[in-house]
């Protein structure tokens, strides 16, 4: 093969690795058996090379993007090579090890053989609805350990040579409690890595494994450069910025998110040192997913216009010091690891937002405002568990008004259940799902508008855990814009009495008849509320975002 | 004497064909806007047609689909269920382009204030929990009429199980407001997720007025003209409705541009014999191809205008041929990123400044451009013979881009070639492998300017059984609306567990909706026995969400034969489409799909007369260099497409040429041209 023609197929090549990663993506979504993956799409899914360098991706989450490759790399270090056969299968979920996040993200490996070769890996990390625990849904907002959060499976075989372990099968049956839907998960999950491996090796049938090897560096090459590229219209220089994480679902906290970012010609370096230690709540994540969130918020600023691969990432560096919040150790809970996630990527805007206008907002609702909710649906008495994390306002920016009503910055493809579903499906009625009325994050540009989302409980003997951060501390304005509102729950009786208010709480007890009202912050505004132009406050009046006393009050109009 | 006349207005041209006494021919008149019928009535009075000798006329428009993506619809209010407002701005909460905070919801087409709400509810299961309160009807209508709104959408909770609320309040609207133009969501989905539902009712009112205004002037125009019956009108779904039908709910036409084509390679194939058809059509800027299987084309109400990979779009749950289109097709600009990456596409230089090759200003080399240089397309007949093209300035196009890639320009002409035909062949692979089929059983059936030009290098990297360019290719949607029948697609979601006593619970789900297909039909003057039903379920594994697409087998099998039989298809489907199947697994039905034809008396095609010999060398009109690939020049017998006939036989390299397209015969390549003057080309010997 001639040079000339090499640089053209190695394109080529390029284009058809990337391509897989988003068949995949889309393999899992059609047969999933959860809510959580095919409506919520929270899971991602990809391709490494031999040693567990990411080459192509489908991601639903961007948090999820460091961890298929760190799963990977955790494989290669734990299993002998002889070790690893065709048709295996691996189960990941163990969140101090390399790949895992919480208990319920699972993570599956699969490894590819070219010609008895070990020359790739398919991976993907998935939210399963159950994965056993203290309570339903996996995830504890008071768990101590993570003993409490589920079954911790290390990076064990659930196939080998294509046969299942049937006794790990059957331990998983007996530990979860729907286990119709997390084997269902399993088998899914297990069906869309072979999508990939089938892609992968046609690739290399066609053009030769030397040559596809070639073109799989040449992709990792190109990430690279389109990121050195851009490294030349960054702001050069130290940035530092610190955020707090009110509580931590056990009443302890505040806790202090702290990162110095240091931006050179060809470094792009994030240190969270001097952030607080472990707490004893499940807020807690471990270094994998603090390099997800350095590597999500870096994507972001650094918009690279090349496709997410490892080569993105060469000059991306994350120090912080084990035993913090952001780099827990064993047994910390970690079930509820998403509110520092969250924080560690925003803090880092929040530190370059003065410097970055226009590419940066301020401050968003800021948490994933998940909450499990269980009980038994009324004309059967079957059990079921609702989980589902909830929309609200994004910060402004330069430009543009935040976003209203839209999953928190991070969560990606992560959608809403419809209400017709969740009805269909769950024992609650939904009351309403509209924007909340709140003129917080007043600005030029105005922070986007939280919700309001009420559910009717229909049976007895139902309860809620709740994950909403940012019940105390607001999401901040920049240059003069003010300061968006928190999130929080309300429960109250069928009379309409408020019976309670939090942001966090576990299995708090519901009765039929009780409604529960979940509240999601405004974003922060950016510059100063007088400067708005008067046309966009009339519409906004207009369109019932504010009042004409209020507008008169903070817009002056 | 009967002549069946079918029109499709396009951007640039309305094509006409007509078929008279079995013989088909076509004419091509610029289309006017803003006056389009007056396009459709040039085209009759140059293909010297008698409106009044016409007994059968189909007309294919892009009116709706223009009047959305060019924001051109009327102002338009919502009323949703109390507390629902909303949905329709929250939409799904999801962001496409996952790293980017400064990310843009799609605008809704309905501003907050015009959003106004009903109390009424419906439960899961389409009971009454609260019944409809109208007192606050007068006010609402009076806020519409203060803010000029000129069509009202209505979308409830649970409206596709019983659709008792919206009757009510549109019969009340109507009563205080006769002339306002107004639509709910059961009239055009019975299928489930509010979001959807809402945006497609949102975008039917929105469309409603122009694209009946528009039907209205058709109608009259040609009928002013001498017809004397009223036009059938192109739908999405791949089949024709009565104008009647189609001004009551335009939004089915949104996508009957791009689907007339397929329908024109179905019905192509099922002239021809052959039910496995690749469709690809590629145009100026983008290639779409679909899946034909056993000569069925695939519906998907999956539909999302404007979705890309970074925006979330607008659904529309109205049955669609289900397309896959890329940013891949002859105005594709090449360039090279920061990182020395050569890409095609998917800016394209449109018709201005279109290709270098146009010398309209164009400098950017596109895949035309790599086309023409690479001695594909004939220069000295471009573009019909029209422009004479700039070989210099396109030479120096691709020269400036091999500069930086340090090889030469020919280099990049084959290299801009490669890349754009593996973009287009990922795209067939998600039609076909992505889904389980075997390229190898089907046929590659190319049209659009371009498709002829990259079908065999496509078909031979995808291992198709073989490549057609078809007749007509030129006016192929056209064509094809005289092959088909009435269609009326019913998706209703109708949820129940499969088990061995199941026969009854598919059957009567269907009886009702067969009712109301009767019904429907002989309200467009279809005499019964002219409709045609055909069964499916979308079925899944209880508890999945994504649903497989299955026929209903024979009504006459007894009950546990029945149940078998649709229970096995359902497993063989979902192993072919996902790689796995559940035995053990409940399945549980969620929708059920009825297509209704009203079958049309369809014309015949005459076969045309045979060559005297295999010999192809009458056509011959000369020979050229081609280069098939960057290190050989090649010889190639170059051939005039009105002269082949059937029974002709001829091997590669050739180029077969005609006034709109091109088709590459590569060097092992073997061709045939059958019946109809459709070109066969086997791809290896």
């Amino acid at each position: 093969m001639n040079k000339k023609v090499d640089i053209f197929t190695i394109e080529i090549i390029k284009n058809a690795l990337v391509a897989i990663g988003e068949e995949m993506f889309l393999a899992l979504k059609r047969t999933s058996k959860s809510p959580i993956i095919y409506e919520s799409l929270d899971y991602g899914i990809g391709v490494t090379d031999a040693n567990g360098l990411l080459i192509s991706q489908g991601n639903g989450i961007p948090g999820f993007i460091g961890t298929l490759d760190a799963g990977v790399q955790n494989i290669i270090a734990k299993f002998d090579r002889e070790n690893i056969y065709p048709d295996d299968v691996f189960i990941l979920n163990d969140p101090y090890a390399g790949g895992g996040t919480h208990l319920s993200d699972v993570c599956m490996i699969r490894p590819v053989f070219f010609e008895e070769e070990l020359v790739a890996w398919t991976a993907n990390k998935a939210h399963w609805t159950e994965i056993g625990g203290k309570d339903p849904g996996s995830y504890s907002a008071d768990a101590t350990e993570i003993y409490q959060e589920g079954l911790q499976f290390p990076g064990i075989k659930v196939f080998e040579k294509g046969i299942a372990n049937q006794a790990l099968l059957d331990l998983i049956e007996v530990n979860v409690r729907l286990p119709e839907m997390t084997l269902g998960d399993l088998q899914a999950c297990a069906a869309s890595l072979k999508v990939g491996e089938q892609r992968f090796l046609s690739v290399m049938k066609k053009y030769s494994k030397d040559v596809t090897l070639t073109a799989i560096d040449k992709l990792l090459e190109h990430g690279d450069l389109m990121v050195l590229e851009k490294f030349k219209t960054l702001p050069k220089g130290v940035f530092e910025a610190e955020d707090l994480i009110d509580e931590d679902g056990m009443g302890n906290g505040p806790f202090k998110v702290k990162v110095k970012v240091t931006i050179t010609d060809e470094a792009f370096v994030l240190d969270y040192s001097g952030s607080s230690d472990q707490a004893p709540g499940p807020i807690n994540c471990t270094m994998g997913v603090l390099v997800s969130a350095a590597r999500e918020v870096f994507m972001g600023i650094v918009q690279p216009d090349a496709p997410a691969t490892d080569g993105c990432f060469r000059r991306l560096q994350v120090i912080c010091p084990e035993g913090t919040l952001l780099t827990a150790k064993r047994p910390a809970p970690v079930s509820a690891y998403f509110e520092s996630m969250v924080c560690a990527a925003d803090v880092v805007r929040k530190a370059l937002a003065p410097v970055l206008p226009g590419v940066v907002t301020a401050g968003q609702f800021g948490s994933v405002c998940t909450m499990n909710l269980s009980g038994q649906i009324p004309e059967t008495g079957e059990h079921y568990l609702l989980v589902e994390p909830l929309v609200g306002g994004w910060g402004a920016a330069v430009g543009k008004d935040g976003e209203s009503g839209q999953f928190c910055v991070g969560n990606g493809e992560t959608s809403n259940i419809p209400v017709e579903i969740t009805e269909a499906r769950y024992g609650v009625m939904v009351e309403q799902y509209a924007f909340s009325h709140n003129t917080a994050g007043a600005g030029e540009f105005r922070g986007g508008n939280g919700v309001v989302l009420d559910y009717r409980i229909l049976s007895d003997d139902a309860d809620i855990s709740s994950f909403f951060g940012r019940g105390i501390t607001t999401p901040w304005g920049i240059n003069e814009g003010e300061e968006g509102s928190c999130n929080y729950v309300q429960v109250f009786d069928e009379q309409g009495n408020e019976k309670a208010r939090f942001s966090r709480t576990s299995r708090y007890p519901l009765k039929k008849g009780d409604l529960i009202r979940l509240v999601t912050g405004n974003g922060g505004g950016w510059g100063n509320p007088n400067k708005r132009p008067k046309a966009k406050v009339l519409a906004d009046i207009k369109n019932g975002f504010i009042s004409e006393r209020d507008a008169q009050a903070i817009y002056g109009i | 004497m009967t002549v069946r006349v079918a029109t499709d207005v396009g951007g640039t041209f309305t094509d006409l064909v007509y078929i008279d006494e079995g013989n088909v021919k076509a004419v091509k008149s610029d289309t006017t806007p803003p006056n389009f019928e007056q396009g459709v009535v040039n085209a009759a009075i140059k293909a010297d047609i008698d409106l009044s000798d016409v007994d059968f006329f189909a007309h294919g428009s892009t009116v709706v689909i223009n009047a959305i993506t060019e924001r051109k619809g009327v102002k338009t209010g919502l009323i949703t269920t109390k507390g629902f407002r909303d949905v329709l701005e929250i939409a799904r909460g999801n962001t496409p382009d996952i790293f980017n905070n400064t990310y843009q919801k799609p605008n809704p087409f309905v501003e907050r204030h015009l959003r106004l709400e009903i109390e009424e509810r419906l439960d899961y299961q389409g009971n009454v929990i609260t019944p409809i309160n109208l007192d606050n009807l007068p006010e609402l209508v009076a806020y519409f009429k203060s803010q000029q709104v000129e069509a009202i959408g209505v979308c409830f909770l649970h409206a596709y199980l019983n659709p008792e609320h919206e009757i009510k309040l549109v019969v009340a609207l109507k009563n205080l407001w006769p002339e306002i133009n107004v639509i709910s969501s059961h009239e055009i989905s019975a299928e489930w997720r509010e979001y959807e539902r809402t945006s497609t009712t949102v975008l039917s009112a929105y469309v409603l007025p122009p694209a009946q205004q528009y039907l209205d002037k058709l109608k009259k125009k040609l009928l002013a003209n001498g017809l004397k019956s009223d036009p059938f009108i192109m739908q999405s779904n791949g089949g024709i409705a009565t104008l009647k039908s189609a001004r009551d709910n335009p939004i089915t036409l949104v996508e009957s541009g791009p689907v007339g084509g397929i329908l024109g390679a179905a019905a192509y194939g099922e002239v021809i014999g052959d039910g496995n058809i690749m469709a690809l059509d590629i145009g100026g800027t983008t290639a779409k191809c679909s899946l034909i299987h056993h000569g069925e084309t695939r519906i998907t109400t999956e539909y999302v205008l404007e979705k890309t990979a970074k925006k979330a779009g607008y659904p529309i749950k109205t049955p669609v041929i289900d397309i896959v289109e890329i940013g891949n097709g002859g105005g594709s600009i090449a360039w090279i990123d920061a990182a020395n990456s050569l890409h095609v596409g998917p800016q394209s230089a449109g018709s201005t400044p279109g290709p270098v090759a146009y010398g309209r200003g164009g400098i950017a080399p596109t895949t035309t451009d790599a086309n023409l240089i690479t001695g594909r397309i004939n220069s000295e007949n471009f573009a019909g013979g029209e422009i004479q093209p700039d070989l210099n300035a396109v030479e120096a196009a691709f020269k400036t881009l091999a500069d930086q890639l340090n090889v030469n320009a020919m280099d990049v002409a084959h290299g801009v070639l490669n890349i754009a035909n593996s973009n287009m062949v990922n795209a067939l692979k998600l039609i076909s492998v992505n889904r389980g089929y075997d390229p190898r059983d089907f046929s590659l059936m190319a049209f659009g300017g371009g498709g002829a030009l990259h079908a065999t290098a496509l078909g031979k990297e995808l291992n198709a059984r073989k490549v057609i360019i078809p007749p007509f290719a030129g006016v192929f949607s056209a064509w094809g609306m005289l092959m088909i029948d009435l269609r009326r697609d019913y998706i209703q979601t109708h949820r129940f567990a499969l088990t061995d006593n199941s026969k009854n619970a598919v059957l009567s789900a269907f009886e009702q909706v067969i009712e109301k297909a009767g019904l429907d039909y002989k309200n467009d003057g279809i005499d019964q026995s002219k409709v045609k039903h055909e069964m499916y379920v979308d079925a899944r594994y209880s508890g999945q969400e994504h649903t497989v697409k299955i026929h209903v087998p024979s009504t006459e099998l007894e009950e546990i034969e029945f149940i078998r039989a649709l229970s096995e298809r359902f497993h063989q489907t979902h192993q072919q489409e996902y790689t796995f199947r559940l035995d053990g697994s409940a399945i549980e039905v969620v929708n059920i799909h009825l297509v209704s034809f009203g079958l049309l008396d369809k014309a015949t095609l005459e076969k045309l007369p045979a060559s005297s010999t295999e010999s192809a060398d009458t056509a011959l009109i000369g020979k050229r260099s081609v280069d098939f690939d960057s290190d050989t020049q090649v010889t190639a017998a170059i051939y005039n497409r009105e002269k082949l006939q059937p029974g002709m036989k001829f091997k590669g390299p050739a180029i077969i040429e005609e006034s709109t397209t091109t088709t590459v015969v590569l060097p092992e390549n073997r061709v045939e041209i059958d019946d109809f003057g459709g070109i066969h080309i086997y791809l290896r010997d």
